[in-house]
């Protein structure tokens, strides 16, 4: 296991190398001019060439890129051109928020598959009124579900917020969740819960269907299977051959796609963090693009690059320990 | 079994359609703002105003140099003049100095400054502080410090004099400093104090040293921006004592909070498209006020298709302007008449004459290859330019030319001037203006090759000389000459001019007297609660 581990770690570093040089290169190919964005719609020629080699931008792109990765060692990620931060203080304030709500919707996403695969495996009465919309509202394209939800739940039944995270600050670990709970301060979780449904459930719902069909396959197969069916016929109750005998056996795909997709919704929160003002690095990312941003869209990007990484190589080593025979 | 398959997938359907239902008939019902009853006014003191799109830039005033955050920088920090609220003309009032005198060559300007004005740090405001503002900014270099560039010396014979000395003639300086993005007066105990490595921009990020009638409490970049009313304020209190500023990043979920009362304003941030909600609803106020912005029209010497000056000239005759305009803008613009912005040459003479008359172009694509492309950019921001790019490409498709409209981002549109070959044949830009009333200020970013925004470089050297000598003399007639001579080489048409449009719930008060016309943003001591 620590030759597996040290190998994904290492291939991990050589992706995410790979990831910020093609970022790098996209750059140098792109038409834009970030320090005018820096300085300003108006600026002179003679200031943003200043400003240019102030920045370094008038290096070539290996130097820039050389000196970009021996900093970025250092835990410095350089100024961003629109925010006139450091990236990495950027990224420490708008990234818990992102986490906390990739968290959340992510165990609601398995919620979800998981009452999907099992209420279609084991056919629960009514079971369909649940797997038909959840189907239909997956097909949805994400903005257009975001902006129904806050147009039904916000604007007509006024029961949930429609932007933000529920309170200006949220320190010291950045999760809302968790600084509230540990200020003791009540009514401050439950907005941050509130302000958490929305944004959550939708951005769980498309992952659900992938993680719940995957499940319910997987259900199929070990439900119909030998072992099973000499259990019941040993006359153990349903939930003991589900527990026992099923489950177990059945959650390797699950937890394989339950993996990629906690991958994809890092990738995919831009468009609900866009339509929530969610002040996570979705919308960091979003608009630090038109301006092209580039020391903050190499941040994000390495981010997000180690963040999917982590979360497979975590899914292997659970796939493992669900299943000691997939162990490497 | 197959009984049940389909009684399973009519009930999953049936629950899925009732769920769709629901969403439809909640968007559809919630067209219009629901209930046409007005929102009820804030017990709490608390004004909310709605930004969309976090502000970018720091609020640090010397940094700052775009729109969405002058908010922020206009009602925490003062200039020394400003431009007068509530009037439709370029007109200089006094702010932090009472009154002013400039020596015939426009090279000294007397500074008379208001007495009982202190900084949010306690600090006393004094000439001294006039120096110290003017040297940040110069130190600090950003977008805005050629205001500054050319102060030679700032003398200060008492507290309340202060006396610029400028390198050259410069007739515009007032206006550098009542612009929006002018230097603002900023506490010299405070800059030292804060100094750190980087002339107090770090500590600027995040808190103000001006004397505003509210200080900056809260800079959550990308969240939310708060500002507590200054109790030492010199000046007139408005009933708010907070206001908020929090950031939407979609518009849609902006006009929601808004309907449902939980934003108490949109200032110049809705498009167009919302017009015919808002206007004429008796559930919100909706006003129009006077700016110095425009949408224009800019054409690409350097493509082949507009290298000379015949191609130039036909295409910006084949432009319905005033169809144009109405279409797409509606009543927050009117169609442009003049070269610079509406009033800036008060006697008219930089009329703009290019008629339409699309039988020239016609004419002149009959002439041109079969399948002759052309694509006209607009900032990809923008819904305004991009519905007028896409009429335009129309226009020009009957004409037998293959054209097509491409969105730009903001940075690609700014790198143009590096190289005008890789930009588009001609691009709109949904709104723009130059940073304050001076004629030069319009002329030389937009016309001069070496003004921050003629992307295409489209060059006139006796544009330039025009324009750099009328700025040392004031001379208007000169400007008038810079104005028609670029307009001839056909680089150039002023679309309309747009106003700012505000909604704002109906208990919402003195908006007009809050807004300047250089400033595209309200002084929200100004604003009040009806009774």
């Amino acid at each position: 296991m620590t030759r597996f581990l040290l190998r994904r770690t290492l291939s991990a570093v050589v992706l995410v190398l790979v990831l910020t040089a093609v970022v790098f290169v996209l750059q140098a190919v792109s038409p834009g001019d970030p320090v005018k964005a820096y300085l300003g719609a108006n600026a002179s020629p003679s200031a943003v060439a200043a400003e240019r080699k102030t920045l370094g931008l008038d290096q070539p792109l290996p130097v820039q890129y050389l000196h970009y990765i021996v900093r970025a060692l250092h835990g410095d990620l350089g100024i961003s051109l629109r925010t006139h931060r450091p990236v990495a203080s950027d990224l420490h304030d708008f990234l818990p928020a992102t986490i906390e709500l990739v968290l959340v919707a992510f165990v609601v996403a398995i919620l979800l598959g998981c009452l999907y695969a099992v209420s279609g495996s084991l056919r629960w009465p009514g079971g369909a009124f649940f797997r038909g919309p959840l189907l239909v509202l997956a097909t949805a394209p994400p903005f257009l579900l975001a902006l129904g939800g806050i147009i039904l739940f916000y604007a007509q039944l006024q029961v949930l917020p429609a932007a933000g995270r529920g309170a200006d600050q949220s320190s010291p670990t950045g999760f809302l969740l968790v600084d509230s709970l540990l200020g003791g301060d009540v009514s401050e979780w439950a907005a941050a819960v509130q302000h958490l449904v929305l944004p959550a459930v939708i951005l769980a719902i498309a992952p659900s269907i992938s993680i719940g069909r995957i499940l319910r396959s997987s259900l199929d197969t070990t439900l119909a299977s030998d072992h099973v069916r000499t259990a019941r016929a040993k006359g153990l109750t349903p939930l003991a051959v589900l527990g026992k005998h099923v489950v177990r056996n059945s959650l390797g795909p699950g937890l394989s796609m339950a993996g990629l997709q906690l991958g994809f919704m890092f990738a995919g929160v831009v468009v609900v963090e866009q339509v929530f003002s969610w002040p996570g690095i979705g919308n960091y990312l979003a608009a630090s693009i038109p301006t092209s941003d580039f020391p903050a869209i190499a941040g994000v990007t390495l981010v997000l690059g180690i963040i999917y990484i982590v979360a497979n190589a975590v899914v292997d080593v659970l796939q493992a320990v669900a299943d000691p025979r997939l162990t490497p | 079994m197959k009984n049940a398959l389909r009684k399973t997938a009519t009930r999953g359907v049936v629950a899925a359609l009732a769920v769709s239902s629901l969403v439809v008939l909640a968007a559809c019902s919630s067209a219009g703002g629901g209930s046409t009853k007005a929102n009820a006014a804030p017990t709490d003191g608390v004004l909310t105003v709605g930004l969309l799109g976090d502000i970018g830039q720091p609020p640090d005033p010397d940094i700052y140099y775009a729109n969405n955050g002058l908010a922020i920088v206009l009602n925490t920090y003062e200039g020394l003049v400003q431009y007068a609220n509530n009037v439709d003309t370029v007109k200089i009032a006094p702010r932090l100095a009472t009154s002013w005198t400039v020596n015939k060559t426009n090279t000294v300007y007397t500074f008379t400054l208001r007495s009982g004005v202190t900084f949010h740090d306690g600090t006393k405001f004094t000439s001294e502080a006039v120096k110290a503002s003017f040297d940040r900014r110069t130190a600090v270099k950003g977008g805005a410090a050629y205001m500054t560039a050319g102060v030679q010396s700032v003398a200060t014979p008492d507290d309340l004099t202060a006396v610029v000395t400028l390198k050259a003639p410069n007739s515009a300086f007032l206006d550098y400093l009542a612009s929006p993005f002018g230097p603002k007066m900023e506490s010299p105990t405070g800059l030292e104090k804060h100094a750190g490595s980087d002339d107090a921009q770090t500590y600027l990020q995040t808190h103000d040293l001006g004397t505003g009638p509210y200080e900056l409490t809260t800079a959550n970049t990308g969240s939310k921006y708060g500002l507590t009313q200054y109790s030492g304020y010199w000046g007139t209190k408005s009933p708010f004592k907070t206001v908020d500023l929090p950031v939407y990043t979609d518009v849609s979920a902006l006009q929601l909070a808004f309907d449902n009362g939980d934003v108490s304003a949109i200032v110049a941030a809705l498009p167009s498209s919302s017009l015919t909600k808002y206007d004429g609803n008796k559930k919100f106020d909706s006003v129009f006020l006077p700016t110095l912005q425009s949408a224009l029209l800019t054409v690409n010497p350097s493509k082949s298709f507009f290298s000379t000056k015949e191609a130039r000239t036909a295409f910006m005759q084949s432009i319905d302007q005033k169809q144009l305009v109405k279409e797409v803008l509606g009543a927050r613009s009117s169609v442009a008449t003049t070269l610079y912005a509406k009033g800036m040459i008060s006697d008219g003479s930089d009329k703009q004459d290019i008629g339409y008359d699309p039988k020239v172009f016609a004419a002149y694509a009959k002439t041109l290859p079969t399948g002759t492309k052309m694509t006209i950019g607009y900032a990809s921001d923008n819904t305004n330019a991009q519905s007028m790019a896409n009429i335009v490409t129309a226009n020009l498709q009957n004409d037998g030319i293959t054209a097509t409209a491409q969105g730009y981002p903001t940075s690609q549109v700014f790198g143009w001037a590096n190289d005008p070959t890789k930009g588009p044949d001609a691009f709109i830009d949904g709104n723009n203006g130059p940073d304050g009333g001076s004629p030069y200020m319009w002329g030389h970013v937009f016309w001069d090759k070496s003004g921050g925004i003629n992307y295409f470089l489209c060059d006139s050297p006796s544009t330039d000389a025009d324009l750099n000598q009328a700025v040392a003399t004031g001379d208007t007639s000169l400007y008038a000459k810079a104005a028609q001579t670029y307009s001839a080489t056909g680089c150039y048409m002023n679309l309309s001019y747009n106003k700012d449009w505000v909604v704002s719930q109906k208990w919402l008060t003195g908006v007009a007297e809050a807004h300047n016309i250089g400033a595209n943003e309200l002084d929200f001591s100004k604003l009040g609660i009806a009774k």
